[in-house]
């Protein structure tokens, strides 16, 4: 499913010079180290003919147990985004809270497939790691407990996500542009591929009130990733949990030129994560296929689910779960257009590396709408609402908001695939998708009543077509 | 450390490569520089094609000055420049530079007739009639004069609708700032040799002047009545400044030991509605003599105590408090040789006797969010003991709390004369730009091209440019309030000032490097010691924080 069209015979042409990994340096078979020297620039050049080995490196940093011996652990670093340093040297190496808490990526997300989401016992311990970096206990003032998330078709959305960001810009620029010329307020309601997001004003000045932006951030960047929406790209989500999650730094966010070291963890091991190697683990992650829907069901589980699907629209679930958005280009360039330093940007390169989607097979399985574009079924809307009110809690049990985004605020949840990744909710801590929608408060409230009042048989149906969406491999 | 070793190998490599291209040998103590672990940004000078032309020059009067104003005088947000010409006439300079491009400015008439249009040595600006629109403070041998700001670039004198008198001083300083209630500001002029005195120009130094607005006129400011601050020293640069976080403001003047005799640097505190009065040894003050050039302020460790950089003939000094001393007693140590930044003689060539410091600035010029610190650079005329070959220093600062000298590296090392100076985004691409005023030369203007070049760009660290407003208030620029900005556990704080450097001044957006962090929280200590709630923005934007308001409006130069 995940095979490229066209690159297993341009490999083959590839002399033996143009390996992406150095070769000359290559350990020996038995050896315990999960890197591979990788250079970006090599990669880049390459172009398509190189995809298939960096998808196949990218798997292996993504599978592979990583060791003191490559830079695991962070003795003198907190798990923060921004390179902090810890007030004292860490007690552990491993530890489960503040970590690092795993030896692998897919130590959690392994369900049903490597990539995929996390059980319970999966779950991770978000925290900010500027204050209180070293807790050491589950208790909701030091972090959120989260359930982990599936990554299967995360290249899919990282592309709406961007089409959506450069909509979302075009519309500001736009009205700047009308205020200044006709020296009065424009306001600019926001609106793309269907999802609106509040409004703005312009003023002749040159300055915006964004006050009334809603379900993103006021830099209109929008954040697909982690539950709260706070990561625009895979890129970046890559490199805050290299450090996080394993203690393997990257030198584009961890290196010489933002904080004087390269060793910045103080466990001796230098420059540790390559841009060419964070590219493998973005590639292998972007072209993760997206998942589609069981095809061996039995009638009555068709039937149920055919059924269930309609009334999922008729409910109002559909309003925030909406089944696709239309994508333009199914061109992934890494790095992408939106990051800032830290991450590496498009002018720290001479090219990108660019890996055409529609090479893939799973592409094929895509439905496309009358424009050529290809509906992407992610039941979804990429936007951030208000889920959690007094009268229900349960999703928003958090007591710290992250980054700037309130603690009942969540991005809306990608249904597809969900079919496979049991537990639900931010913690992971419901056990059925009734529990997970009867859950449902803010402004959910009147979708979950409809559903609430729906017959049995009829609830039954919604469950029926959700169990349906399933990750495939 | 082995990686140290090899970044220093790569800058010496670097520079000895350069020195064999252009023919000459470099002196050990170049060799023996640092490198800079910190990225080095790149200066592209291009005074010509942005069409500035212009040229400080004189006769002895205008061995000191050379400034330039910085800030907006059409309403655009852009910053504009007015720079002081000395017996040319000075320049007003419209900014028309396209965002992230190349530096484009248009001359403008200043408005001012031959008469009052030379003999300028410096300019500063402010808001002196809390109208929003940008007024300036001109220096002058002569009579100072006080512009009044009309928008789209133009201006009148308003020396006499002020009641100011604008003396006939040899005036090389100026520093403002709204004391606790006013609703007008204070203005300090600091003055040079009194050429009228007997045995000028030695030991005759000027007394500086203080000017405390009076009466009850909400409309503008009356400043009928000057204090003097005597004994003066002959002061290159002064600045107010709140050194023990008392809330009253204090006004130091850095002063020229070429001329003055039994003189010293000064401290005078301003207690409200009570005379001037200097800091003396008795009060902890320490004695220093130097020639002091240039002021520049910046709380480098954060701890609510500016430190502050003088610049000087031979050694810049940095000053910090000292453990001994407390709200009361402003001992100062040095510590410009523990933070490598005594930039006490050429970083390139083969010059060895000492430099000549003049406008000094904290900036953050590659966005890591370190400090960095500017100073120009220039023989005062033929001074056969100092440096003639002396170029500008760009001291990038370093994560473990030093500097290193950058200037060669960075573009900035022409063989010009410095003398006033200003780092402002011109382009509002988020990276400062440097406007240089040298003396018998043209005026450099430098855009900053990052990491990359002229034809192509590339951003360093993120950033943040902050604009703060107090809107229908007097001082609605909010001089003297404090703007903290914190990414991560760092918290990095800078002052609205108006004074210091030399002869130059600005009042653009607040300019804040944030290295990796894709967002900060801002809070205000605005002029009368409130504090601000905190305002949660991102990166690589330009916010303005309108006091009370409850969020951040953005503001694009699109």
């Amino acid at each position: 499913m995940r095979k490229v069209l066209i690159s297993s015979a341009i490999v083959l042409l590839l002399p033996a010079a143009m390996s992406l990994a150095d070769e000359a340096k290559a350990p020996p078979p038995w050896d315990e180290r999960v890197t591979r020297a990788l250079d970006f620039d090599t990669v880049a050049k390459q172009g398509p003919a190189a995809t298939e080995q960096l998808i196949d490196l990218g798997q292996r940093l993504f599978e592979g147990k990583f060791t003191l011996k490559e830079g695991a652990g962070r003795p003198e670093a907190t798990q923060a985004i921004v390179p902090t340093k810890r007030r004292r040297p860490a007690q552990t190496m491993f530890q489960r809270m503040a970590g690092l808490d795993a030896n692998a990526c897919a130590s959690c997300h392994n369900v049903p497939f490597a990539g995929g989401a996390g059980d319970f016992t999966a779950n991770v311990f978000v925290s900010e790691g500027f204050e209180s970096a070293d807790f050491d206990t589950s208790d909701p003032q030091f972090s959120n407990e989260r359930g982990t998330n599936s990554m299967f078709g995360a290249g899919l959305i990282e592309l709406l996500a961007r089409e959506m960001t450069a909509d979302l810009r075009a519309q500001r620029s736009a009205a700047l542009k009308k205020a200044r010329a006709e020296g009065a307020p424009v306001t600019q309601p926001l609106e793309t591929k269907g999802v609106t997001f509040g409004k703005l004003v312009a003023h002749p000045d040159g300055s915006l009130d964004v006050s009334a932006v809603e379900g993103i951030d006021h830099d209109l960047t929008l954040r697909p990733f982690s539950q709260k929406g706070v990561f625009a790209s895979l890129r970046q989500f890559t490199v805050n949990a290299m450090n996080q999650h394993h203690g393997m730094q990257p030198v584009e966010r961890f290196g010489t030129e933002w904080t004087g070291t390269a060793d910045f963890d103080g466990d001796g091991v230098e420059d540790e994560l390559s841009r060419g190697q964070i590219s493998a683990l973005v590639a292998w992650q972007a072209t993760l296929p997206p998942p589609g829907r069981k095809t061996d069901l039995p009638e009555e589980w068709q039937t149920a689910a055919a059924h269930g699907e309609e009334l999922f629209s008729k409910t109002g679930c559909a309003e925030c779960h909406r089944p696709s958005l239309p994508l333009d280009s199914l061109t992934f360039l890494d790095p992408g257009p939106y990051e800032g330093a830290g991450t590496l940007r498009p002018s720290d390169v001479e090219a990108p590396i660019a890996i055409d989607f529609s090479s893939f097979e799973w592409v094929k399985t895509l439905p496309r709408d009358d424009r050529g574009r290809v509906l992407v079924p992610l039941f979804g809307d990429l936007k951030r609402h208000r889920i959690a009110d007094a009268a229900r809690d349960t999703l928003g049990n958090e007591l710290l908001s992250q980054r700037f985004v309130a603690r009942d605020v969540f991005l809306t949840a990608e249904l597809w695939g969900i079919g496979s990744t049991a537990p639900y909710g931010h913690r992971g801590d419901l056990t059925t998708l009734d529990e997970v929608i009867e859950a449902h408060g803010g402004e959910a409230t009147e979708a979950r009543k409809t559903y609430s009042a729906l017959p049995e048989e009829e609830k039954q149906s919604i469950i029926a077509f959700l169990r349906s969406l399933e990750i495939t491999q | 450390m082995s990686h140290l070793r090899k970044m220093i190998n790569k800058v010496t490599a670097t520079l000895t490569a350069s020195a064999v291209l252009a023919g000459t040998s470099l002196s050990l103590h170049a060799e023996e520089r640092r490198a800079s672990l910190a990225p080095v940004p790149h200066f592209v000078e291009e005074a010509a094609s942005a069409g500035v032309s212009h040229s400080y020059d004189g006769p002895w009067e205008f061995f000191v000055g050379g400034g330039v104003a910085i800030f907006d005088c059409n309403g655009d947000r852009r910053p504009d420049l007015f720079m002081a010409g000395g017996k040319n006439p000075s320049s007003l300079y419209m900014n028309q530079s396209p965002t992230g491009g190349a530096l484009s400015f248009k001359a403008q008439d200043t408005g001012l007739d031959d008469r009052l249009g030379t003999n300028i040595s410096g300019a500063y600006p402010l808001d002196f009639d809390n109208d929003g629109k940008m007024d300036l403070a001109v220096l002058r041998l002569g009579e100072n004069l006080l512009l009044k700001g009309l928008g789209e670039c133009r201006f009148e004198t308003a020396n006499r609708s002020l009641a100011f008198d604008g003396g006939k001083e040899w005036t090389t300083a100026f520093s403002a700032l709204w004391e606790q209630g006013a609703t007008f500001p204070t203005l300090a002029f600091g003055n040079y040799v009194d050429r009228s005195a007997p045995g000028s120009p030695w030991g005759t130094c000027h007394d500086n002047f203080l000017f405390r607005p009076q009466g009850t006129a909400t409309d503008r400011p009356n400043y009928s009545e000057a204090a003097r601050l005597s004994p003066g020293y002959c002061a290159l640069s002064m600045l107010f400044t709140d050194w023990n976080r008392s809330g009253e403001p204090s006004l130091r003047i850095s002063n020229d030991r070429q001329y003055y005799r039994g003189g010293e640097e000064q401290l005078w505190a301003l207690p409200a509605d009570r005379p001037a009065r200097a800091y003396r040894r008795a009060d902890g003050w320490r004695h220093l003599k130097i020639w002091g050039m240039g002021i520049a302020s910046i709380d480098l460790d954060v701890d609510g105590y500016p430190e502050f950089a003088l610049t000087s003939m031979g050694d810049t000094k940095l000053q910090t408090l000292d453990d001994e001393a407390d709200e009361t007693v402003p001992v100062y140590r040095d510590i410009a040789f523990e933070k490598g930044v005594t930039a006490h003689r050429p970083y390139t060539g083969t010059d060895l006797r000492p430099s000549t410091g003049w406008h000094s600035e904290f900036q953050d010029v590659n966005n890591d969010s370190l400090w960095d610190l500017y100073i120009a650079k220039g023989n005062v005329e033929a001074m056969p003991d100092f440096a003639a070959y002396d170029p500008d220093n760009l001291l990038l600062g370093q994560w473990d709390n030093t500097f290193v000298e950058t200037g060669d590296q960075s573009g900035i090392a022409l063989e010009r004369r410095g003398r006033g100076a200003g780092l402002a985004d011109f382009n509002m691409d988020g990276l400062l730009d440097l406007v240089v005023v040298n003396r018998s030369g043209p005026a450099s203007l430098f855009r900053n091209t990052g990491a990359g070049t002229a034809e192509t760009p590339r951003p360093l660290g993120n950033w943040l440019a902050v604009e703060i407003q107090q809107p229908k208030m007097a001082n609605p620029h909010g001089v003297g309030a404090k703007v903290s900005v914190k990414i991560g556990n760092r918290t990095i704080v800078r002052d609205v000032q108006i004074g210091g450097g030399h002869a130059s001044g600005q009042s653009t957006f607040l300019h804040f490097g944030l290295g990796v962090s894709e967002r900060a929280q801002v809070r205000v200590r605005w002029p009368d010691g409130d504090w601000s709630h905190s305002y949660r923005v991102f990166a690589n934007t330009h916010v303005i924080i309108d006091r009370g308001a409850e969020s951040a409006r953005l503001w694009y130069p699109e």
